[in-house]
């Protein structure tokens, strides 16, 4: 378990602030730099999207897109009502690609172009 | 009074044009004046809002007896209490204290045996009858049995729960719904009903304003020419032709084209892999019924079905979409935005709706931009007309449809 900590010490986020412990299931812990984008509702990924520069959104889509195949065949055994607190965290991961792939592929910046304030257009859901 | 012109539904154009089909609604550009005359705001709340058949949400939202949901309509001053009662039975009230008219239920939904009246205490039970009166005796001559909360007509078409805030409806909604109602019979709104993301905003825009622009597809090449570049549009169809349009007395329909050539992009590919998606990438013939996608085009997208006045059911294969625009003044509109799609099973079919949704979500960021910006200038004076053409039909519709129940320019 020691050793287990001294590595989790060498993980760092964006930021570069050393992370306490492991966020995701142990196969994805390369994505364990992006673990800030696993926000639960969709209102906390488009705020997350549109304060994060286009440089920021870029390194989590290039780093998750290649891995989604292995990441949606993995989080595919658990029933999605009965998730892991990691792999649920790792479902959010690829929410947050679904929520920047429009800025990504279409928009090439974080908002909508000539598009509505986001902030006005209120989810009820998460 | 439906139209079926199946020699209409080529996407590449045959110098024909729906207006054809419907000399009654003439060629001419339409008034503006609707859109910023308080004095026809007012007619439109007494003659349509106060009349006709409202949707007011889905059964699934109150599945259980004791379940309720509150739907404010501010444009009728109203408040509409929805209760499931013990019986099973859906009912509609006032939402207003038989006492000294204190809104009853404040809250938007819950569940509960009995609704007290925060103001003084009268309770009434989920039949909507008064049963209890603090202090009962003081009063004089009072009736309980009179003094039940004030009924709406309420009904329920495929799932979704229609008030009517005339005391006495001139015609039942299935009556009311008519064909259109008829037409979408058989499409799996249950199953499809599943899952609902749901969003809300408060538009600086007439509430037609809205519905205009979600009622004809000629600005999709333009509008949305980041978002959907060639979903909507395609080499054989560039300005999105509609490939059906039908005419109902009070509601119409439009089948959009879907280019089956489109090119998904890197996620949304994915999004497809693992579900379904608003976007069809998939053009199997389906075994949608026979009122969806009604001359089987295989270039279909979808359908958008406009029932008046307020609410579009937009139905496309393995998820549909509303929406309900409600007046709050003559340039402010409250729009309620709902995607639905069947029981995710895996985190993959989760995933794809998550796609489907947050692409849908930022398309209409470019609409909702639009039609503020349009609603921002419409009142300088500078223009008296929308000019429209053949693909703008419903829009024309729409016109001829709210003359008829508001007598502006009779």
């Amino acid at each position: 378990m020691e050793i287990e900590t001294e590595k989790e010490m060498e993980i760092e986020t964006e930021k570069g602030e050393p992370m306490a412990e492991h966020v995701l299931p142990e196969t994805f812990r390369d994505l364990e730099p992006f673990a800030g984008w696993a926000l639960a509702t969709e209102k906390e990924r488009n705020q997350k999207r549109l304060a994060s520069t286009m440089a920021e959104i870029q390194s989590f889509y290039d780093a998750i897109l290649p891995r989604m195949e292995a990441v949606i065949a993995y989080l595919n055994q658990f029933p999605l009502d009965a998730m892991p607190a990691d792999a649920q965290r790792l479902l959010s991961l690829t929410f947050s690609l679904a929520e920047v792939s429009t800025a990504v592929e279409l928009f090439k910046q974080p908002g909508v172009i000539d598009g509505y304030d986001a902030t006005r257009f209120v989810p009820v859901h998460k | 009074m439906a139209a079926v012109a199946k020699e209409h539904g080529s996407a590449t154009g045959n110098g024909k044009r729906w207006h054809d089909q419907h000399p009654e609604l003439g060629t001419a550009p339409v008034p503006i004046e609707p859109y910023i005359s308080q004095e026809y705001f007012n007619l439109e709340r007494e003659r349509i809002f106060r009349k006709v058949w409202l949707n007011v949400g889905r059964e699934e939202e109150i599945p259980q007896p004791g379940n309720y949901l509150v739907k404010d309509l501010p444009v009728c001053g109203a408040s509409i209490l929805l209760v499931r009662g013990k019986d099973g039975r859906l009912r509609a009230f006032h939402n207003v204290c038989s006492h000294r008219s204190n809104k009853l239920v404040w809250d938007q939904r819950g569940s509960c045996q009995m609704f007290a009246c925060k103001f003084h205490g009268w309770t009434y039970g989920l039949n909507g009858q008064l049963t209890f009166v603090p202090d009962e005796e003081s009063f004089f001559d009072l009736k309980k049995g009179e003094l039940g909360l004030t009924p709406v007509a309420a009904d329920v078409w495929e799932g979704f729960i229609f008030i009517n805030l005339d005391p006495q409806p001139q015609e039942s909604l299935k009556e009311y719904l008519g064909e259109m109602g008829e037409s979408l019979q058989g499409y799996p709104f249950a199953e499809y009903s599943a899952t609902c993301y749901r969003w809300t905003t408060e538009l600086h825009a007439n509430w037609k304003i809205l519905k205009d622009a979600f009622q004809e597809a000629y600005h999709v090449a333009f509008l949305h020419k980041r978002s959907i570049p060639d979903s909507f549009t395609g080499k054989n169809n560039p300005f999105s032709h509609g490939l059906d349009y039908r005419l109902y007395p009070r509601h119409r329909k439009m089948a959009v084209y879907g280019n089956m050539e489109h090119q998904p992009t890197p996620v949304e590919k994915m999004a497809f892999q693992f579900g379904s998606l608003v976007i069809r990438n998939d053009f199997s013939l389906s075994n949608l019924p026979p009122g969806v996608n009604p001359t089987k085009d295989p270039s279909w997208a979808l359908d958008l079905n406009v029932i008046f006045p307020n609410f579009f059911v937009d139905v496309s294969e393995g998820t549909y979409f509303t929406y309900n625009m409600w007046p709050l003044a003559v340039d402010r509109t409250l729009w309620e935005v709902r995607t639905y799609y069947p029981q995710p099973k895996t985190a993959g079919q989760r995933f794809s709706q998550e796609y489907s949704k947050v692409i849908f979500r930022d398309v209409i960021m470019e609409d909702c931009s639009t039609l503020e910006q349009t609603q921002s200038v419409l009142a300088s004076g500078a223009k008296s007309h929308f000019v429209l053409q053949d693909q703008e039909i419903l829009i024309r519709h729409d016109h001829r449809v709210h003359e008829d129940f508001v007598g502006f320019y009779r």
